[in-house]
């Protein structure tokens, strides 16, 4: 039985965190879903399940007392952390923010969609190839859909 | 008031006479040293004095009077009974005289040269005053000025990052907006087209805000400090057209670009200018008819629309000419302006805030945006540029 995969979002507004949770749902319910609401909660809630580690995690910029960018920095220099694959999922769309997680190690920016449909796609498409050339298929992705996606 | 020195007092008397009885106000003293003395507490218009002295001659006498900066400017009348000699003519004047008059002395012209050295007196320090009272009023309002110029700075700044903050904070429940209402479309109104309606048109304008609001950003960024780099125009125009790729494609259009000459910009924001003027041609293209688009570019003596070409000009004009539908010049101030459009929004979608942004931008490398258009008959964007940012130019402040 393959292991069911796991998501965490780390995101202060709890808008879109019951809405990232809900289209998830609709994607694939057996995926498990976490959220933290800043940095620091990430980092304790990430250092507290070295064994069930999240498959993918969605990191949002603007939080307080941990923001994404630092969040990322430190996730990255964690030796039972650094693995895992870091989205960036926010409001922003500046070159500036792009440029800088993109160095530190994300291997994506997408810009909140505004569009279900679209989350709903982006949400599938990562779903189904967490294991399996996850950076091509955002890189595809980013291409054919309107939200703003580097990666 | 008139200061007569001379040690007989014959010639005090009549001297102080003369000069009383044609209305002056007159004090004596008897020798240098006593004379000094009064100078010292009295202000006088004129000095009339002895040469020849017991003690301190007129001559001493006179030295030290310019000597003191506050009696130099008083004029000195030397008056001699010998030494009528050409040196000591001279002598008197180099010591601080402005005249030599000799004994006998004609009481008429003695009075006429009185008159006309007090009234230069007074006339100097007439003028010395007016000086001081215009050197302190320069220095308050240099002062002034420099302070409003440091208030304004600061208001400046705070209004960028009010801008700045302001555009970012209104994003976010707009994005809201447009998010829920998309998903209440999508979940439960897929059957109700006339509700699914209304809420299309709230959809539109909170979208149609947010462009705004980013146009409002984009436009406050601009007079941040420029970097000028040397860049080369085509590969500016050519990063324009791949960001409007999309729209190129969809209508069609042909582009004829000569080669431009490398120029010295901010190189963002000259991709910017040619991007929204192109993205206007394509937008105002006529029904069914592929848009053509030529850019040409040259060297041209002066900063000018009409400047005639010149191999080693300081300036470098770019022309952007389309086939679309044109406009009536009479509108030409008006299309620069912010916000200003000649259609309806239904007509032709846009902010119209464009060639607002491209004005203030060409502004801000020191440089001239026109417009040539007759209805029906496509449009001419003419733009001038120097060719070199000079470095008082690069720091220039555009407001």
């Amino acid at each position: 039985m393959t292991k069911a995969l796991s998501f965490l979002l780390v995101d202060d507004d709890s808008d879109d965190t019951s809405l990232f949770k809900e289209v998830l749902e609709e994607v694939n319910s057996s995926i498990i879903f976490n959220s933290a609401e800043d940095g620091q909660q990430a980092i304790q809630f990430l250092k507290s399940r070295t064994n069930e580690l999240p498959d993918v995690i969605f990191l949002d910029l603007n939080m307080p007392k941990m923001g994404g960018k630092e969040c990322l920095t430190q996730i990255k220099k964690d030796e039972h952390l650094h693995k895992i694959p870091v989205i960036m999922y926010t409001t922003s769309s500046q070159s500036k923010d792009i440029e800088e997680t993109m160095q530190k190690g994300a291997i994506c920016f997408i810009t909140k969609p505004t569009n279900i449909k679209e989350l709903k796609n982006i949400l599938a498409s990562i779903a189904g190839s967490v294991h399996n050339n996850l950076e091509k298929t955002l890189r595809n992705l980013s291409n054919t859909i309107n939200t703003f996606m580097v990666c | 008031m008139i200061l007569i020195v001379d040690d007989k007092p014959e010639n005090l008397f009549s001297l102080k006479t003369l000069l009383q009885l044609n209305l002056y106000d007159v004090d004596t003293a008897a020798s240098g040293e006593e004379a000094l003395k009064k100078i010292l507490k009295i202000e006088y218009e004129l000095i009339i004095l002895d040469v020849q002295m017991p003690g301190m001659d007129g001559y001493e006498v006179a030295e030290i009077i310019t000597g003191y900066s506050k009696s130099k400017d008083i004029p000195i009348i030397f008056l001699s009974a010998v030494n009528i000699d050409k040196r000591f003519i001279t002598k008197g004047y180099t010591s601080g005289g402005v005249d030599y008059v000799t004994k006998p002395f004609d009481p008429d012209l003695l009075l006429l040269k009185i008159k006309t050295f007090s009234k230069l007196y007074r006339q100097t320090k007439e003028l010395n005053d007016i000086k001081n009272n215009l050197e302190q009023k320069v220095e308050e309002r240099t002062a002034e000025l420099k302070q409003a110029n440091k208030n304004l700075e600061a208001s400046n700044a705070e209004l960028q990052q009010y801008a700045f903050i302001a555009s970012h904070d209104l994003q976010e429940p707009l994005r809201k907006i447009i998010t829920f209402t998309r998903i209440i479309e999508e979940r439960f109104l897929e059957n109700t087209p006339e509700v699914k309606e209304y809420l299309d048109k709230i959809i539109s304008s909170s979208v149609r805000m947010r462009t705004l609001i980013n146009d409002l950003l984009n436009y406050s960024r601009i007079s941040i400090e420029p970097v000028f780099v040397f860049a080369n125009l085509t590969n500016l125009i050519n990063q324009a057209l791949a960001d409007l790729e999309v729209s190129i494609l969809e209508k069609k259009a042909h582009f004829q670009i000569n080669n431009l000459p490398v120029i010295e910009v901010v190189p963002e924001q000259i991709t910017q200018v040619f991007q929204n003027i192109i993205s206007n041609a394509l937008k105002f293209s006529k029904k069914d008819i592929e848009p053509v688009i030529t850019i040409t570019g040259e060297l041209v003596q002066r900063k000018s629309a009409e400047s005639k070409p010149a191999v080693n000009g300081n300036y470098c004009r770019i022309t952007i000419t389309d086939n679309g539908i044109g406009f009536d010049e009479m509108y030409i101030e008006k299309i620069f302006s912010m916000f200003q459009r000649l259609h309806g929004k239904a007509e032709y979608k846009g902010t119209g805030i464009g060639l607002s942004i491209a004005k203030k931008i060409i502004e801000n490398h020191n440089g001239i945006i026109t417009a040539k258009s007759k209805e029906n008959e496509g449009s001419t964007f003419i733009i001038v540029l120097p060719v070199k940012q000079t470095a008082a130019q690069a720091k220039a402040p555009v407001n």
